[in-house]
C-alpha cells in the first residue's frame, strides 16, 4: 500500500499524482520513442526496454516458457560481452495466458509504453494475428517465434525467427526415398494453417516429385482425441507410409492406435511431436519421423555454443526448437540495435531490413538468411526412437 | 465396416461413461456439474503423479481415479454447490449460479494441471499395465477395448437397475420429478446429492483411466471436449434417462465415425451436432427425455 498517499489524504494523492505524470512526460518528451531517459541526440540510452508477449500459462504455455528461456540467455549474453557497450538490455515478460484479448492489450500496453523499443512476440499464431496489425501500424519492432500462420509477418515492423515448415519440410524426400515408399496416405488436423498446407499442398508435391501416390487424405479437427477411425480410413488405402501431421498432444495417440491398428512401419510426422510430446507413447511412439528447424544435437559450431551455454544456465536441459529460434531473435533484434545506433523504434526497424539481408550463424545452424522477414535454415531430420530424439541427417544451407 | 462399427462401439463406451454420471446428477438432483470434465482430467492426472512413486497396475490406477473423482465431485457439492442451494432465491436461480459455480469451480485443477505438466500430455506410462493388441475373425482390438466395452454396459445397466429397483434410486426420482413432495415424504435430499455427486465423480474417474489407457495419453484440457460430447449424448437421448444416454452416446459416435471413415473429415461435428439438433427440433425433450411439469 502507497501510505504516502493514504497520509496526504485524497486531494494530495492527487497532486502526487499529477506531479509524477509531469515528471514522467518530461522525461519522455526528451527522448521521443527512446527507452528509459537518455537517448537525447541519439546513440543509445542507458537501458533499453524490450517486452515478451507469451503465453507462460495455457495450451501454448511449453512453447511461450522455452522461448523465455532462449531471450533470457542470449540477452544475458548481449548484456555481459557488452554487445551494445554500455547500454544494458532489459526484458520484461507479460503472460497471455493463452488468451488473444491479453495478447491484443499487451501489445497496445506497450505501444503506448514510449520506454518500450521492441517486443517479442507471441508464439501462438492466433495471438500473434490479433498483434500484428498493432504493432505494425505504430511501428513498433516485433520479433515473433513459431506463429506460422499468414497474417503475423505483416509489414516492415513484423518479422519471424521460425522458418515456415514448408521451406524446410522437403528434407523428407531423402528419407521416403531411402524407404522406398511407392504411396501415402495423409491424416493432418485441420486446426493449425501450417499442417494444413503441408497435408495438402506440400507433402502431395512431395510425392509428386517422388513419383508417388497419395491414397487417402483426412482432416481431423483440433478437439479429435480418438483417432481409430481416421487411421481404419487410412490403412484401407493400403498405402507403403504413413504421414500424421497433428498438434503436439494428438502425436502420441494417434501413433499408439496406429500401432494398434497393425501399422508397424515408419511414420512422417511434423515437429509437433518434438520436445518429449511422443513419450506418453511409449514404445508405440517409436518411427516417427519429422524435419525440424533446430535439435540440439545438429553439429554447426554455433548450434553448438548455444546448447552448451543452454545447458550451463538451465541445469543441464537440453534446449528445444522454440528457446533456440528465441535465442537467435533476441541476437538479431540487438545487431539491429546496434547498426541503428539508436533505441528509436523507426532507426530499429530500417536497421533490421539491413542485418537481414546478411547471412549469419546462428543457434538454428550455419548460414541462415532471411526471407520476406521470415528465417531460413537448412534443418534436420529426426527420428523419436520411443525413450528420445535421434538425429538422422541434416540439411545443408542454401 | 465391422472394425469401424467396433471402433464406434469403443468411442461410445467412452462418451457413456462420461455421460452417465453427469446425466445421474441433471436427472435426479437437477445439478448440471459443468466441472465433471476437470473431475474426470484431475482423476488421470493424479494416477499420473502417483504412478511413479507406487506401482499400482491397472486396478490400481483404476481405483485411484474412482476415488479422487468421487472425492472431488463431494467436495465441489459440499463447498461449492449446496452453499448455492441454499443462498439462492428460488429453484431456477440456483440452476443457472451451479451452472455458473460449475465452470469456476473447474478452472481450479485445469489451472493446476495446466501450471504441472506444462499443457504437455500425460498418461500413465509404467503403470504395469500393458495395453496388448489381439485378432478375432479379422477384427483388431485390444484388451482395454474390452474392458471399456464391458464396464460401460455395466455401469449402464447397473445405475438403471439402481434408478428403478433400489430405494434410495426411486428416492432420487422422486427428486427429480417434484423435490418438494420428495422431501414432504421424507427424503433427505442433502444425503442423496451427496451420494450421487459422489457416484457422479466416481463414474467421471473411472472413465478418465479407460480413456487415458485407450488413447495413451490426454491433456489438461481433455475433458472440456469430452463435456461438450456428454452434453451432446444427454440432450439427444433425453435428461433423466439412462436408456436415452445410452442411446445418444451411440448414435453420436457412430455417427462421427461414419462421418470420419466416408469423408474427408472435416464434416464430422457440422453432422453429428445438425442431427441432434435436428431430432430436438422433432422431439424437444430428447428421444426418451420425460416431458417435464413445473408447477408456479
Amino acid at each position: 500500500m502507497d501510505w504516502t498517499a493514504v497520509r496526504l489524504g485524497r486531494r494530495g494523492a492527487v497532486a502526487v499524482v499529477a506531479a509524477a505524470a509531469l515528471g514522467m512526460s518530461a522525461c519522455s518528451s526528451s527522448s521521443g520513442t527512446s527507452s528509459t531517459s537518455a537517448a537525447a541526440g541519439g546513440g543509445l540510452p542507458a537501458t533499453i526496454n524490450v517486452v515478451s508477449i507469451n503465453p507462460q500459462t495455457g495450451p501454448a504455455a511449453f512453447a511461450g516458457l522455452a522461448a523465455n528461456k532462449g531471450y533470457d540467455l542470449a540477452i544475458k549474453e548481449i548484456n555481459d560481452s557488452k554487445f551494445l557497450g554500455s547500454t544494458t538490455l532489459t526484458l520484461s515478460k507479460v503472460d497471455t495466458k493463452g488468451d488473444i484479448k491479453t495478447a491484443a492489450s499487451s501489445a497496445s500496453t506497450a505501444i503506448a509504453d514510449k520506454n518500450v523499443s521492441a517486443i517479442f512476440g507471441s508464439v501462438s499464431s492466433q495471438e500473434a494475428i490479433a498483434m500484428s496489425p498493432l504493432v505494425q501500424q505504430a511501428g513498433l519492432p516485433t520479433i515473433y517465434t513459431q506463429a506460422g500462420s499468414d497474417g503475423v509477418v505483416v509489414g516492415d515492423a513484423t518479422y519471424r525467427a521460425t522458418p515456415l515448415m514448408r521451406t524446410y519440410y522437403s528434407l523428407v524426400k531423402k528419407y521416403v526415398q531411402e524407404k522406398g515408399w511407392k504411396s501415402v496416405g495423409i491424416i493432418h488436423t485441420a486446426a493449425a494453417p501450417t499442417l494444413v498446407d503441408i497435408g495438402t499442398k506440400a507433402l502431395p508435391a512431395i510425392a509428386t516429385e517422388l513419383g508417388m501416390t497419395v491414397t487417402t487424405t483426412v482432416a481431423v479437427q483440433g478437439t479429435t482425441q480418438d483417432f481409430a477411425a481416421p487411421i481404419s480410413q487410412v490403412l484401407a488405402s493400403k498405402p507403403d507410409g504413413v504421414a500424421i501431421l497433428l498438434v503436439g498432444a494428438q502425436n502420441p495417440t494417434a501413433m499408439k492406435q496406429l500401432r494398434q491398428a497393425g501399422y508397424t512401419g515408419d511414420v512422417l510426422g511434423n515437429s509437433g511431436a518434438s520436445a518429449g510430446n511422443l513419450k506418453p507413447a511409449g514404445a508405440d511412439g517409436a518411427g516417427m519421423v519429422w524435419p525440424v528447424d533446430f535439435n540440439f544435437q545438429q553439429k554447426a559450431e554455433a548450434s553448438q555454443k548455444f546448447v552448451k551455454a543452454y545447458q550451463a544456465a538451465n541445469s543441464g536441459e537440453n534446449p528445444l526448437n522454440y528457446a533456440a529460434e528465441a535465442y537467435d531473435a533476441a541476437w538479431f533484434l540487438a545487431k539491429s540495435i546496434k547498426a541503428a545506433g539508436s533505441a528509436d523504434r523507426a532507426k530499429i526497424k530500417t536497421a533490421m531490413a539491413t542485418v537481414a539481408s546478411e547471412k549469419f550463424d546462428g543457434a538454428l545452424g550455419n548460414g541462415l538468411t532471411w526471407k520476406d522477414r521470415d528465417i531460413v535454415v537448412p534443418g534436420v531430420m529426426i527420428r523419436w526412437d520411443g525413450t528420445g530424439d535421434v538425429l538422422l541427417y541434416e540439411g545443408s544451407a542454401s | 465396416m465391422l472394425q469401424d462399427l467396433l471402433g464406434a462401439l469403443g468411442l461410445a463406451s467412452i462418451y457413456l461413461l462420461f455421460a452417465l454420471g453427469m446425466s445421474l446428477t441433471w436427472g435426479t438432483i437437477d445439478i448440471l456439474n459443468f466441472s465433471h470434465g476437470s473431475i474426470f482430467m484431475f482423476s488421470a492426472f493424479t494416477a499420473h503423479l502417483l504412478i511413479p512413486y507406487v506401482p499400482m497396475g491397472f486396478v490400481g490406477v483404476a481405483l485411484v481415479c474412482i476415488v479422487v473423482g468421487a472425492l472431488m465431485s463431494l467436495l465441489v457439492q459440499v463447498v461449492a454447490f449446496e452453499q448455492i442451494i441454499k443462498r439462492a432465491r428460488n429453484r431456477n436461480t440456483a440452476e443457472r449460479q451451479i451452472l455458473i459455480g460449475g465452470i469456476g469451480v473447474a478452472i481450479i485443477p485445469l489451472a493446476i494441471a495446466q501450471e504441472v505438466t506444462k499443457s504437455n500430455p500425460f498418461g500413465f506410462i509404467d503403470s504395469g499395465f500393458e495395453v496388448t493388441t489381439w485378432t478375432f475373425m479379422g477384427l483388431r482390438g485390444t484388451n482395454i477395448l474390452l474392458i471399456t466395452l464391458t464396464a460401460a454396459a455395466a455401469l449402464a445397466v447397473g445405475t438403471a437397475m439402481w434408478l428403478r429397483r433400489s430405494r434410495h434410486g426411486l428416492a432420487l426420482r422422486s427428486i427429480g420429478v417434484d423435490s418438494e413432495v420428495s422431501a414432504m415424504m421424507g427424503v433427505d435430499r442433502r444425503r442423496l446429492a451427496i451420494v450421487t455427486m459422489a457416484v457422479s465423480g466416481g463414474l467421471a474417474g473411472l472413465a478418465a483411466c479407460l480413456f487415458t489407457y485407450t488413447l495413451g495419453a490426454i491433456t489438461p484440457e481433455s475433458g472440456d471436449t469430452l463435456l461438450i460430447k456428454a452434453f451432446a449424448c444427454i440432450i439427444l437421448g433425453g435428461v433423466g434417462s439412462t436408456g436415452g444416454v445410452v442411446l445418444g452416446s451411440v448414435l453420436l459416435a457412430v455417427t462421427e465415425t461414419i462421418v470420419l471413415t466416408r469423408t474427408s473429415g472435416l464434416w464430422v461435428e457440422a453432422v453429428a451436432f445438425g442431427l441432434i439438433f435436428l431430432v430436438l427440433l422433432v422431439k424437444p425433450s430428447g428421444l426418451f427425455g420425460r416431458k417435464e411439469v413445473r408447477r408456479t
